[in-house]
């Protein structure tokens, strides 16, 4: 009993890690139609750039965990609005679905390639923050880490639907969102909330990336399969729902690490798969997302 | 001109394949042998590769997992069973077709990213099986394959090197027979338009499935082949870098072209071998950089460019050429290039190297497939319907109901289509007119009520059920397949006469051959019809707008129809476009072809109906011969506003707001 009690806590903290990813996801998706198939990658980086200032790796640690943060993100921003300068501002002014798809995969192989030549193709360890005691909670072990990452991811989320709920800026997102051209034609500057929305969601994935790190290893091929699963969640989900993230991610993360132990460590990464197959065959929009009516 | 064209491909093929089957003869270095099995095996799968990312416009990452299990295949079917080689690659073949089968499934209902997203789910999968699953596939460890034995000997890699070639020639007949047969032509029209195609009886699941199936059929023979050319086979080769190869390889040679795909498989293959040696790489983006520089100059010069457009890729190319000098060891740097080369393909050379030659040699002459000169045969075109049925009921929907959330788009409308007869449908924009065509045509399920046409419930059919059982439309926003010829086009909704399969069409059997030729004919004699038989050969894209609506009818024509829907078809036409588009209309219908006319010129609509139907807000609310329409106070209220009781003006030609 303690055992599932447990796999179910680890469940919870990395299924809130998909949730961010996949929130990530779904902010590039609603302004522009488009998505970052390296948002893994941006997830990879985040966390590398992250042990470069607060680890030793490059003679720091320079800062603290915490302050550190902040400036990841930062990173995390200008990384996105390159990804979306570079590989879709073009692929949305010629239209053409194929070149955003690609260009994304492109620049997620590019940024892959480049982390292995600067940190190395092994994976490294991420300092952590906090002491790894775990604390007891009905029976089962919990590292104080793992608390972090759910409150975290969930602040990190709740920030950004406050901040579209609330600003004026927000409103310009979520108006771009329901009708581009139509904010367009009320003097919202699409293009620069789409930039904004690369950059917002790329510094979400980035956090996500120094939140995980010190529970698992980091490294340049840590981004893909994350990014994946993160899209399954997104999937699962719904692409245009933010309960529907948080609730992808915890069924993923639960899932994930219940077959890792009940069945075997090789297959962990098979469910996430499998629900993502399942779910766009049995139900494209995903649990909580709303069925488009394509007009004709 | 085609005929030239055919024989100058005709003598260039000869030479190709001559200088293909002397090659061993030239060069007899094992390791450059080699190199050509592995060319000619990766463009197999590109062959294949091309029917998905070319013809049906889906970005599949999920072919390096296909020619994993083509690979894997053939090695456990030596492994475990020491099968012979003339078993094992037709079972890689069948084997992988039907995991294409299974990757189709959820693919089915999606498309764009999500479908992208699917397949690389199903590369990882697959990869993850070959490593988990030891008692077949020996795991990591991977499975050594030996060379093929025919009686008793070994082939030697010049021998095999003669198999390879030979079924890849097989493949590059098989793949252009299939891609320029109604197959090919249904693919296509599922990328350009997908409705469309349902609506012309092509049912974009089945071809889908189909694409993909094929598609993964010759992953499966590269596999195999790959498995007896490597002699050993390991889960971490068919990993997602291979997948992003094969679609740079793709689009870098070029889409719908055999030879793109050769152009595209000699690239990747040989590009791991000059990236190893820095010396070499420094030269090619050396003079990658000069050529980039005097192109941009001379572009420049001649004005067609601005600065703006070629900045990019001039920096990038120059920067290339900088950065391979500050490089130590190229080969740490190979992804990073590859998602260079990606980039550029993708923003700069969309069509790729043949398709960029392509346009610098004969400037806009897009190859259409093969035109049938001249109709010889006579061939009834336009099917005549008339009958003594005329004046009974064909289409009768009673009490539709359509409903979007809370908005009734169709509130219990009844409407009953005489056979024989022009029906107009009119209404205010958002009156629910639309909407009707589409449940009529089975794009929208309707919430109740139901659709009876020619004594069948239709309402819950699939579009392309309806379709075939004659009710073809045209659309308000015009739906053709862009990049087809206009023959082409016509073709797709000639697409239920045939019956060939697949089989028929590898082989070229009689059948397909006389089913292609009298579709051919009809196809042209349905051109004239609708007057544009001298743009046959014209892609549908660069007609003149009003010629597009045209072409519209004619595809639906090629159902051969016995109900036409026709949803604004004057929308966007200049005055003698209107005239010759009411002349078309009023041939059609001495065919005995029922038609229902959406249209907001009320000239059109009130001379060539018989009865109009007028909506607002989803209800009906007049029906009757156009006069009585004009004058129905409760339609000029609707038009023009105002209340019943004014004075009713007639509505002579009024456009709807």
């Amino acid at each position: 009993m303690e055992i599932l009690l447990q796999l179910i806590i680890s469940g919870i903290s990395l299924g809130m890690i998909y949730a961010v990813i996949a929130f990530g996801y779904q902010l590039t998706f609603a302004t522009s139609g488009t998505l970052n198939f390296g948002q893994g990658e941006a997830l990879m980086l985040g966390a590398l750039v992250g042990l470069s200032l607060a680890g030793s790796v490059h003679g720091g640690p320079y800062l603290n965990y915490w302050l550190m943060i902040p400036l990841v993100m930062i990173f995390g921003g200008l990384q996105g609005m390159l990804v979306e300068w570079i590989g879709v501002r073009p692929a949305i002014k010629i239209k053409s679905e194929f070149g955003w798809i690609m260009s994304t995969i492109a620049l997620a192989i590019i940024f892959k390639n480049v982390a292995e030549n600067i940190w190395g193709k092994d994976d490294l360890t991420f300092p952590s923050p906090l002491s790894s005691t775990p604390i007891q909670i009905w029976g089962a072990n919990v590292q104080p880490m793992q608390i972090v990452v759910v409150l975290g991811a969930l602040a990190m989320m709740a920030a950004v639907e406050i901040f579209n709920r609330k600003s004026i800026y927000g409103k310009a997102v979520v108006a771009t969102s329901n009708d581009r051209d139509a904010a367009g034609l009320m003097g919202i500057n699409t293009s620069a909330v789409i930039t904004f929305s690369y950059a917002l969601s790329s510094a979400t994935a980035a956090f996500a990336g120094v939140l995980i790190a010190p529970l698992t290893l980091t490294g340049a091929t840590m981004g893909a399969s994350l990014g994946l699963k993160a899209f399954a969640v997104a999937i699962i989900g719904g692409l245009t729902s933010g309960v529907g993230a948080i609730v992808g991610g915890l069924i993923l993360g639960i899932a994930e690490e219940l077959t890792g132990y009940y069945i075997s460590s090789g297959y962990k990464e098979v469910p996430g798969l499998v629900l993502l197959l399942l779910v766009l065959a049995i139900k494209p929009a995903g649990l909580f997302g709303k069925i488009a009516i394509k007009k004709v | 001109m085609n005929a030239g064209m055919s024989m100058k491909m005709r003598a260039f093929s000869v030479l190709a394949l001559l200088a293909l089957f002397l090659m061993p003869a030239v060069i007899s270095n094992p390791y450059y042998v080699h190199l050509v099995i592995t060319i000619l095996i990766y463009a197999v799968l590109l062959f294949g590769l091309d029917i998905v990312v070319g013809y049906t416009g889906q970005v599949s990452l999920g072919h390096a997992g296909l020619f994993g299990i083509g690979s894997y295949t053939a090695a456990v079917l030596v492994f475990q069973l020491n099968w012979p080689f003339l078993l094992a690659i037709p079972c890689s073949i069948a084997v992988t077709a039907l995991f294409g089968a299974i990757l189709a499934l959820p693919a089915l209902r999606v498309t764009g990213p999500y479908l992208a997203m699917v397949t690389l789910a199903f590369g990882t999968i697959i990869q993850i099986l070959i490593n988990e699953m030891s008692f077949l596939t020996n795991g990591p460890e991977g499975i050594k394959v030996a060379k093929p034995v025919f009686f008793g000997h070994m082939l030697t890699e010049i021998q095999y090197f003669y198999v390879v070639a030979v079924l890849t020639v097989l493949s590059l007949i098989v793949v252009d027979r299939i891609v320029k047969s109604h197959l090919g032509r249904a693919f296509q029209a599922l990328r350009d338009s997908p409705v469309a195609s349902d609506c012309m009886g092509v049912s974009v699941y089945r071809y889908k499935v189909y694409a993909f199936v094929i598609s993964a059929a010759f992953a499966g023979l590269a596999g195999g082949l790959y498995s007896y050319s490597e002699e050993y086979v390991s889960p971490n080769t068919y990993n997602f870098e291979l997948t992003i190869l094969f679609l740079l390889a793709v689009i870098m040679g070029g889409r719908k072209t055999r030879s793109g795909a050769l152009v595209g498989a000699m690239i990747v293959v040989m590009l791991p071998s000059l990236l190893s040696d820095i010396d070499l790489f420094r030269e090619i983006a050396t003079t990658a950089a000069v050529t980039g520089v005097l192109a941009s100059a001379f572009l420049l010069w001649k004005k067609r460019k601005t600065v703006r457009e070629i900045v990019v890729p001039l920096v990038a190319t120059v920067g290339m050429a900088a950065f391979s000098y500050k490089l130590e060891n190229i080969t740490d740097w190979r992804l990073t290039i590859f998602g260079l080369m990606t980039l550029f393909v993708v923003y700069y050379l969309q069509d790729g190297i043949i398709g960029f030659l392509r346009g610098l040699f004969d400037g806009a002459a897009s190859v259409v497939a093969s035109d049938v000169s001249v109709p010889t045969e006579k061939v009834e075109t336009v099917h005549d319907h008339s009958s003594a049925a005329d004046g009974t009921i064909i289409l009768s929907a009673q009490q539709l109901l359509m409903q979007f959330g809370g908005l009734k788009a169709l509130n219990q409308v009844n409407l009953d289509i005489v056979k024989g007869t022009v029906h107009g449908l009119i209404g205010p924009n958002g009156s629910g007119k639309s909407t009707m065509m589409n449940v009529l045509t089975g794009i929208y399920k309707p919430t109740d009520g139901r659709v009876e046409f020619a004594g069948k419930i239709i309402s819950g059919s699939t579009p392309s059920a309806i379709a075939l059982g004659g009710v073809a439309r045209t659309f308000q926003n015009v739906q053709l397949f862009g990049e087809m010829s206009a023959t082409e086009n016509v073709l797709v909704g000639l697409h239920h006469t045939f019956r060939s399969n697949v089989l028929d069409v590898m082989l070229r059997t009689r059948r397909y051959r006389d089913e292609e030729l009298r579709a051919r004919i009809r196809a042209a004699g349905i051109l004239e019809f609708v007057g544009l038989g001298a743009m046959a050969s014209e892609e549908a894209r660069n007609l003149p707008y009003g010629k597009q609506r045209l072409l519209e009818i004619g595809r639906a024509m090629g159902l051969n129809p016995t109900l036409l829907l026709l949803d604004e078809p004057a929308a966007g036409l200049t005055a003698p476009d209107i005239t010759e588009l009411i002349a078309i209309i009023r041939k059609i219908r001495q065919h005995g072809i029922t038609i229902i006319l959406i249209e907001h010129h009320m000239d059109v609509v009130m001379s060539i109906s018989d009865t109009v139907t007028v909506l607002d807000f989803g209800q009906k609310i007049a029906e009757g011969k156009p006069a009585a329409i004009q004058a129905d106070p409760r339609v000029i209220e609707a038009y023009l506003g105002g209340s019943v009781g004014e004075k009713p003006v007639p509505i002579t030609s009024a456009k709807g707001a």
